[in-house]
């Protein structure tokens, strides 16, 4: 509190010299972050932002790009949208040749349009709504992270192969449009399988004070389901997931990567055959050594391995972007959205990625399974679904 | 009839919470006509007292290995201090303002509180397995009830006794509801305000505390936002059961809770979501039949 | 209305004095700010319209409400139904009727019908809920906000669910939220000048004088009502075609809070109080923004942490509440008087 009195004291002098971000040198490339640093959604933007600088740092230190250094600016969109909009404008206004913004899609595409109005690149953290890019935004606007539906897919396809369901019952909290599009992808696939039979479904929202009359649906069924498709996301999820488990319902829960991190798991005591898809794992057991390697430099910078697997995208996401700007000899905005667009299986860190002229999203990805046994989370296959989602799915 | 017990149960165990909210809300209304936004802030802080600040993932408990004799009488006990305090720095400052500057001051009280635990330990939910033995089930007449759920409506309705008891045999407990009923009058006829109104807030914060242990305990999940949609609910009850009685906020925290249940049940699937805007239809329906509450106290005039 | 011309007379300077306030800031800001400054008045001079549409109900009948920022909401979603372009349209918003899916409408006549969509639903609803009084009447409002809430969150056809609608067009620059504010004061004024308002002031400090008197509570109430959703309608409109993006969840309890808590900290019972109240804590937070972004001392940036700004903002509220309980204006209007004796609004009804 002593700074905040010191700093009253100069407030005067404070709307005088408004400090703009760091001005970068002329020859600099500037990549904007219009990301929470404090509110809400902080928690969900630092760890993506934090992975995104490993990459920059690891350009820079191989010469940068196009022989220049990258140099990050910051704006705080305080998880709130107007002021979201604002730190978009703001890092623009810094320079920025590529503006990333908030994880989620509501509260990062009012900056993201800030950038579509200047014919800027947006890249969207870790969003996972087919709107957050060509559909929604702009021709100008990527998403990281693959889409929610491609988690319910999955999930679907992999249950009944490997786990041999067949009678799902389908828990979804209307919350959020993240937590509709992993039912929306589930429902999508689930039915098209042969012998697959949807017994029953629920909603419930997330802040729900208890889902005990939903349980009790559960329990009334006739026969138990094979599995329980569990659309939904934090902090609800873990209430969910402890309802469950405590009614005595012991069959396999699926979900969306949203669940992932072992953090929040001693809430649910030995929790057990619970699936999450994940783009790499945190756990120190991903297929991929350099996941892993990424995982402890991750945590000498900045003190702690990733909590989850939302802290991946950030570094796909300069990956991709430094590539396409190196292909194209520039940052000028449509050059690199052309590059982008011409990335077809194109490899990182953390699976492939394809972008075209219709979808700058990934509407099929490789999934690495984790399954939690007796409280502890493990990789137990790799999972890409058959046909990617069509677009009319995604935009139902 | 195994179903039928069962969706009892559900909707006894949601309504206790829904319950000892609009109680604590009430409390605090009757002697001062404060509609308290800051309630559903002292849910959450008490629970967050349990664990160490820290923005990162993990949860550290810092109290939280103790045994449950001294983990729930110290929940309880921040709750009333979280409350107690906050009357003392500011509510008592405002004791003439009229009672929409009242309430805006708790939201701002609120907005701090939830801010502070904001910065303090990020929006992340900090899980917390406290009283893990509460996870069984026992059966009641055929239907398998979660012994959580029980442990719940059983302690809601013990901590409803201990308080009739206290606020009919004490005078303490006199004074108190001589205050609720009509405080210009209670303090005319030598009631002692500051000391009744301290006395309310450490009682309500009390409340809060006893609900936050049964949300995380339910939940397994602490929350910034835990106490919000209780308190909301909880503010409803309180009018409908009628201001000034506490009776009344019960029987409706209860009603409330019975309603969402059913509304679950008996609605068809793609209805389902809009349950909320069905109870809160409810709401209305409710007020209009009984503008006074439910159980209105007969000194209770509608000012026109 | 044979007393209106003295009234009008005797309080034109208020309105005339309260958007020259805001007319100055917006030009100073035109003129010397940057963007990013410049949408920071943006959205003080909308939540202007909303605090003032706000007061036009709560301020007059003394009844407060929480509902009115569902009447925002349903402005921002008509403006978007009808400026959105026909292509967007018929990907994300199927469930709409023929003649919007097909068509879009310029800014000015589509915020005119936006607002009335409020305005007519307060007029089917208002006259069930104006018959509670005091916290019953509270609590309705707030039940109307949950039902909006619930029903834009899932209805997902018409406003696409939980998903952000997008796709407005961004017209609202600093001219037409001037413009709107202006207006809405002017608005506000005029209804409190009226019969109608002067009627409903009159039922709020002395209900049973007031209807011994020959007043009709529920029917001045209700075109109050009317008229504050039509104004909390624009609001919602300008807001709409600000952030060229809306969701339901923008239209809830923190918009409320907020919306209500300039209004009190301003004084609820004066126009000036909740234009005052909205431009003083826009500021208050402004200076807190920079300072959390560090602030150039000498040689070293004194900033404070990320989020003390939230919990700093929420601690001037209640000292101020403390020390000014009926808030910064008290009950007085702001007037332009060569003695300096600020006209006590509360008293003139009664006279």
């Amino acid at each position: 509190m002593q700074t905040t009195r010191r700093a009253a004291l100069f407030g005067a002098a404070a709307i005088v010299s408004a400090a703009m971000p760091a001005i970068a040198e002329e020859e600099d490339i500037v990549i904007g972050f219009a990301v929470a640093e404090s509110g809400f959604m902080q928690a969900y933007d630092e760890p993506a932002t934090q992975a995104a600088l490993i990459r920059i740092e690891e350009i820079n230190e191989e010469g940068g790009l196009l022989g220049r250094q990258i140099v990050p600016v910051f704006a705080d969109t305080k998880s709130d949208r107007a002021e979201g909009a604002r730190a978009g404008l703001e890092v623009i206004e810094a320079g920025a040749d590529m503006v990333v913004v908030s994880c989620d899609y509501d509260f990062g595409a009012p900056a993201a349009l800030m950038a579509e109005a200047q014919n800027k690149i947006s890249f969207f953290l870790c969003a996972e709504s087919v709107r957050a890019g060509i559909q929604g935004v702009g021709p100008h606007s990527f998403s990281a992270s693959v889409l929610a539906a491609v988690q319910g897919a999955t999930m679907a396809e992999w249950a009944h192969e490997e786990l041999g369901a067949t009678t799902f019952y389908v828990l979804e909290d209307t919350w959020t449009e993240y937590n509709k599009g992993i039912c929306d992808g589930f429902n999508w696939r689930a039915p098209q399988i042969e012998g697959v039979e949807i017994v029953g479904r629920d909603t419930f929202v997330n802040d729900d004070a208890s889902i005990a009359a939903q349980i009790t649906r559960i329990r009334n069924l006739p026969e138990p389901p094979d599995a329980i498709m569990l659309c939904s996301m934090m902090p609800g999820v873990v209430s969910a997931v402890r309802q469950i488990r405590n009614a005595g319902i012991e069959v396999p829960i699926l979900n969306g990567s949203g669940v992932d991190g072992s953090y929040w798991m001693d809430a649910v005591p030995s929790l057990s055959e619970f699936y999450i898809p994940v783009q790499g794992s945190v756990y120190g057991d991903d297929p991929n050594p350099a996941v892993e390697e990424f995982n402890v430099r991750f945590e000498e910078r900045f003190g702690a391995r990733p909590s989850s697997q939302y802290a991946y995208p950030g570094y796909v996401m300069v990956d991709l972007w430094a590539k396409a700007v190196e292909r194209a000899g520039t940052t000028d905005a449509a050059a690199v959205v052309e590059e982008l667009e011409k990335m077809d299986e194109e490899p990182t860190l953390f699976g492939p990625r394809t972008f075209t002229s219709e979808l700058h999203h990934q509407n099929r990805a490789r999934y690495h399974i984790v399954k939690v046994t007796d409280g502890e989370p493990a990789v137990v296959d790799s999972w890409t679904i058959d046909e990617p989602i069509p677009l009319e799915v995604l935009l139902q | 009839m195994t179903a039928v017990l069962q969706i009892l149960f559900d909707a006894l165990s949601l309504g206790s919470l829904y319950a000892l909210g609009a109680l604590g809300i009430a409390l605090i209304f009757g002697v001062m006509r404060l509609v308290n936004f800051a309630h559903g802030d002292y849910i959450s802080f008490s629970i967050f007292a349990l664990l160490w600040p820290t923005t990162a993932a993990t949860t550290i408990l810092f109290l939280g290995q103790v045994p449950p004799a001294v983990l729930i009488p110290f929940v309880i006990l921040i709750g009333a201090g979280v409350s107690v305090l906050s009357e003392i720095l500011v509510f008592r400052r405002l004791r003439d303002a009229n009672p929409a500057t009242l309430m805006i001051a708790s939201f701002a009280l609120g907005f701090v509180i939830k801010n502070l635990l904001l910065m303090l330990y990020s929006s992340r939910p900090k899980s917390l397995s406290i009283l893990p033995g509460l996870a069984q089930q026992v059966e009641i007449g055929g239907a398998r009830i979660p012994l959580l759920q029980v442990v719940t409506v059983a302690a809601t309705i013990v901590i409803l006794i201990a308080l009739t008891a206290f606020l009919k045999r004490t005078r303490f407990g006199l004074e108190m509801r001589a205050a609720a009923q009509d405080f210009t009058m209670a303090r005319m006829l030598g009631v002692r305000a500051n000391r009744v109104i301290l006395l309310a807030f450490a009682i309500s914060g009390m409340l809060a505390g006893a609900i936050g242990l049964a949300i995380v305990v339910q939940t397994g999940t602490a929350d910034i936002n835990m106490g919000l949609s209780v308190m909301l609910v909880a503010f409803i009850a309180t009018v409908i059961g009628g201001l000034g009685s506490l009776y009344g906020a019960v029987v409706a925290g209860f009603l409330i809770g019975g309603a969402s249940v059913l509304m679950q049940v008996i609605l068809p699937l793609d209805a389902r979501p809009f349950r909320d805007a069905f109870v809160y239809a409810l709401v209305i329906v409710v007020l209009l039949w009984r503008p006074q509450g439910l159980f209105a106290p007969r000194t209770a005039k509608q000012r026109v | 209305m044979t007393r209106a011309p003295s009234i009008m007379a005797k309080t034109v300077s208020t309105p005339l004095i309260l958007i020259a306030i805001l007319a100055a800031i917006a030009i100073a800001v035109d003129a010397f700010g940057s963007g990013p400054l410049a949408r920071t008045v943006i959205e003080m001079l909308i939540r202007v319209v909303l605090v003032v549409g706000i007061w036009i109900f709560v301020g007059n009948s003394g009844i407060i409400s929480f509902g009115h920022v569902g009447f925002m909401c349903l402005g921002a979603y008509a403006a978007a139904w009808l400026t959105i372009p026909p292509m967007l349209k018929q990907i994300s918003l199927r469930g709409l009727p023929e003649f919007l899916l097909e068509n879009q409408f310029p800014f000015w006549p589509s915020a005119l019908a936006a607002s009335l969509l409020p305005a007519v639903f307060a007029l089917i609803l208002g006259p069930v809920l104006m018959r509670l009084a005091g916290i019953a009447a509270s609590i309705a409002t707030f039940a109307m906000l949950a039902v909006i809430n619930t029903v834009y969150s899932n209805w997902s056809t018409v406003t696409g669910g939980t998903s952000s609608v997008i796709g407005i067009p961004t017209v609202t620059d600093v001219w037409i939220a001037l413009g709107m504010a202006s207006g809405a004061i002017v608005i506000a004024w005029l209804y409190a000048i009226s019969r109608s308002g002067l009627a409903l002031r009159a039922a709020r400090d002395e209900a049973i004088a007031a209807q011994a008197s020959g007043v009709n509570i529920e029917r001045e109430r209700l075109i109050a009502f009317v008229l504050s959703a039509f104004v909390c309608g624009a609001a919602g409109v300008l807001y709409a075609h600000f952030l060229g993006i809306i969701t339901p969840d923008a239209f809830f309890l923190t918009a409320t809070f907020v919306a209500l808590s300039m209004l009190v900290v301003g004084g609820i019972n004066s126009l000036s109080g909740a234009v005052i109240g909205v431009v003083f804590i826009s500021v208050i937070i402004q200076l807190l923004r920079w300072m959390e972004r560090g602030v150039q001392v000498g040689e070293t940036t004194v900033a404070i942490p990320s989020g003390a700004q939230e919990i700093a903002i929420g601690l001037v509220m209640i000292v101020i509440l403390i020390f000014r309980p009926a808030g910064l204006l008290g009950n007085r209007e702001i007037v332009w008087t060569s003695r300096r004796e600020p006209r006590v609004a509360r008293t003139q009804p009664a006279e």
